[in-house]
């Protein structure tokens, strides 16, 4: 009878132990909202400012940040998702609302009262799908033209002056390309896709893209792709893609840290984003670093594309599954007012999409930050053109990108072969 | 005399002490059978049910039948993921099994500061394979890394080891070999059995050292080899974590694919693409290939396989 007793008593406990653990309390009745950030440098800084929330509200704010990539899928089907998501890129939006895991925010709008004239329009575009907006840009990111001017005063150019068409840019950069004595490559002028891709970029710079404006359509193999990724491809093959490969092997990965090539003296010119100019980057890593900023020239034939950039940054959505949308959207609302946008971006140096923010002197008072503002508020800043088969299409883009610059491969046959797969792909996802 | 059957089933009568015993037998499984029923076979019953349709994780699957395994046979990615996996499979795991068989003889012979050197080729195995993949990348910086200082001492041009395709695998190899501490082990432990006897035979016969080793030591020690055989293609097949760090901040499959794995494209559908149904049709895929690779690796090995005894 005792062992029964005790049998009997220790399988419940199990049992209790076990569906305590598995259903985590259930729905969360306390007023705690969760906030999961994919990116965040500094969580504490993060969950300092949310804090704020807490302070004025009385309700409760967990920062959980950084995510890595393959979090995000779970945070938005598990049974308890966080009351905001913040994404790293508006690029799966689309998707996700498809597969019915972000909620419609036209609600939330209303509710919190979110003013969409104070967003700048180019990263609130990647959010709308026809008359629906799936998202709403926290901070975003531009890229414009890096140059180190000890380097080019080494190489008898003005310091002080960026080229200023795409045809001058190989000018410069031939000048500025450096072999040693044994004729091996030792720096590089110019490097198109240094620490990632910028095609989307170069591609707009020569008037299109590969999706049709409404993204509706692949265009993967039009004019402008095929002269960007052809553009691309001289910095490799004039120099050996080889040699250029060799010489850049880990420039990538020394990104955040003082042996970063366009600190030592190793890379002239490259395109990055206005974080750069902020406190945590080359003002940490190499303080007395003398370089310039200025947007990436256009080609010579095409002046009026001159301040032509793309878009592209944090996004915040509201998961479907969260368990109080109201409170959600009163959350977002909070986090979009142009105050806690100013304070979250100033400290991070990444540009404000509320246009109240950013005119905080914090903002303009570093004229190289400035440059992308400016390049912010220009009618040739486009937001990139994102569509359910995004990722899919990104990653075969990238492939090909890839073949161009490092092995010299033709870029038409490989983008006709593209355009062939990827159409009907886009066509079945759009249905 | 036939047995009747009944149903239900008239199970011998238990004495108390043994239905008490058989409670707490089973109160002790419970965890496992819990964890077993709730990680590993639910998840394979549901991908399997899975690997049949369209997954939509907020609606209900979309039934597609065998169409995921059939766009796979189709699916260009697919073929290559598979080919640069069994590049790894059939190189890459004999290699390191050759390579571990000479460094276990030569640990196990009779020198001074044995068990030190035992400890040095064993401890790269314990580093964290994140942590041993990025130091990696540093050896292999076909600039900065000591690798290629090293080749050009002699005078050779070292490689692109991480950008360039015909190199990112061999370079991924050698890491693996670094680390194949446990391997070692393992066939450390079957040379202590070795009898001495066999060897003093065949030492008393005139067979030298090679001699020696090829026909009494490669034979006993077989079992072994086999077991680390099994084990490393089946691992090898899954092969995943040194990829993934490997390409450094690119892409997944840096350089052109050439570091594309089986389980990368599939983690790649799955968690990056959503496309949960076709990357379940892929890990059922994978489990026959290695399940067939696995049946056919015993039956081959029969007759090359000694069991004592």
């Amino acid at each position: 009878m005792k062992h029964k007793n005790l049998w009997l008593f220790v399988s419940l406990l199990l049992i209790a132990s076990m569906l305590l653990a598995s259903c985590g309390g259930g729905k969360p009745k306390t007023s705690v909202l969760r906030v999961w950030i994919q990116w965040g440098d500094n969580p504490q800084q993060i969950q300092e400012l949310f804090d704020k929330y807490t302070a004025e509200t009385g309700i409760k704010v967990e920062v959980t940040a950084p995510l890595e990539e393959d979090k995000i899928l779970p945070a938005l089907t598990g049974s308890e998702p966080p009351d905001v998501l913040v994404l790293s890129g508006g690029d799966l939006v689309k998707s996700y609302y498809k597969e019915g895991l972000v909620e419609e925010l036209s609600g939330a709008i209303q509710t919190g009262n979110i003013d969409l004239n104070d967003f700048f329009p180019a990263p609130l575009d990647q959010c709308q799908m026809g008359d629906k907006i799936l998202c709403l840009p926290w901070g975003t990111d531009m890229y414009a033209l890096f140059w180190n001017k000890d380097m080019f005063e080494a190489a008898g150019l003005d310091p002080n002056t960026p080229p200023a068409t795409m045809e001058e840019l190989a000018e410069f950069a031939d000048k500025l390309t450096v072999r040693g004595a044994d004729g091996k490559l030792e720096q590089l002028g110019f490097l198109p896709d240094q620490a990632w891709s910028h095609s989307d970029l170069y591609v707009r710079m020569f008037g299109g893209f590969w999706y049709s404006e409404d993204g509706t359509q692949l265009t993967a193999n039009s004019q402008p792709v095929i002269d960007a990724l052809t553009w691309q491809q001289q910095f490799y093959t004039k120099y050996g893609a080889d040699e250029v490969l060799a010489l850049s092997s880990g420039w990538a990965d020394a990104y955040m840290s003082a042996d970063y090539p366009f600190y030592t003296g190793k890379l002239a010119m490259y395109v990055d984003g206005e974080w750069m100019t902020g406190p945590n980057f080359i003002s940490a890593f190499k303080p007395e670093a003398s370089y310039g900023v200025a947007p990436f020239p256009p080609p010579a034939d095409h002046p009026e594309r001159a301040n032509t950039a793309v878009v592209q940054g944090t996004v915040a959505v509201i998961p479907a599954g969260a368990v109080d949308k109201d409170a959600s959207a009163k959350l977002l609302a909070w986090m979009m007012s142009p105050a806690i946008v100013a304070e979250e971006f100033c400290f991070n140096a990444n540009l404000p999409t509320s246009k109240k923010a950013a005119e905080d002197p914090c903002f303009t008072s570093n004229p190289k930050f400035k440059v992308f503002v400016d390049l912010m508020a220009s009618p040739n800043a486009k937001y990139i053109i994102t569509t359910p088969i995004s990722l899919e299409l990104n990653d075969a883009l990238g492939l090909v990108e890839e073949q161009v610059l490092h092995t010299g491969a033709d870029p038409k046959l490989l983008l006709d072969t593209l355009q062939a797969e990827f159409e009907p792909k886009l066509q079945e996802a759009l249905k | 005399m036939k047995r009747k059957w009944t149903w239900p089933p008239k199970l011998p009568k238990w004495k108390p002490r043994q239905r008490v015993n058989f409670r707490i037998g089973m109160l002790f499984l419970l965890p496992w059978t819990i964890g077993f029923l709730a990680f590993t076979l639910y998840p394979m019953v549901a991908s399997f049910v899975y690997s049949f349709s369209i997954y939509h994780s907020k609606q209900p699957l979309e039934w597609v039948g065998l169409q995921n395994y059939a766009d796979l046979l189709k699916d260009s990615l697919f073929w290559q993921s598979l080919s640069n996996t069994l590049y790894m499979v059939a190189i890459g795991v004999p290699l390191t099994l050759l390579a571990s068989f000479f460094c276990a003889v030569l640990l196990n012979l009779k020198v001074r500061g044995q068990s030190i050197y035992r400890v040095i080729y064993f401890l790269p195995s314990i580093v964290p394979t994140v942590a041993s993949t990025i130091l990696w990348l540093w050896i292999l910086n076909p600039q900065t890394g000591i690798l290629n200082t090293l080749l050009g001492y002699i005078g050779i041009q070292g490689p692109n080891w991480m950008s360039n395709p015909v190199w990112s695998k061999p370079g991924l190899i050698l890491l693996g070999m670094w680390g194949m501490g446990g391997t070692i082990v393992i066939y450390l432990s079957g040379l202590q059995d070795v009898p001495i006897h066999l060897l003093e035979a065949a030492e008393l016969d005139g067979a030298n050292w090679w001699q020696r080793l090829w026909h009494v030591t490669v034979p006993m020690v077989s079992p072994i080899t086999l077991f680390n055989l099994i084990t490393g293609v089946i691992w090898m097949f899954q092969y995943f974590a040194q990829a993934y760090v490997f390409r450094g901040s690119h892409s997944l499959g840096y350089p052109l694919n050439s570091t594309l794995f089986y389980s990368v494209y599939l983690y790649q559908n799955a968690f990056l693409w959503l496309k949960m149904g076709y990357a379940s049709a892929m890990a059922w895929v994978l489990f026959i290939i290695i399940l067939i690779c696995t049946l056919l690796l015993l039956k081959v090995s029969e007759r090359f396989t000694y069991y004592a005894g």
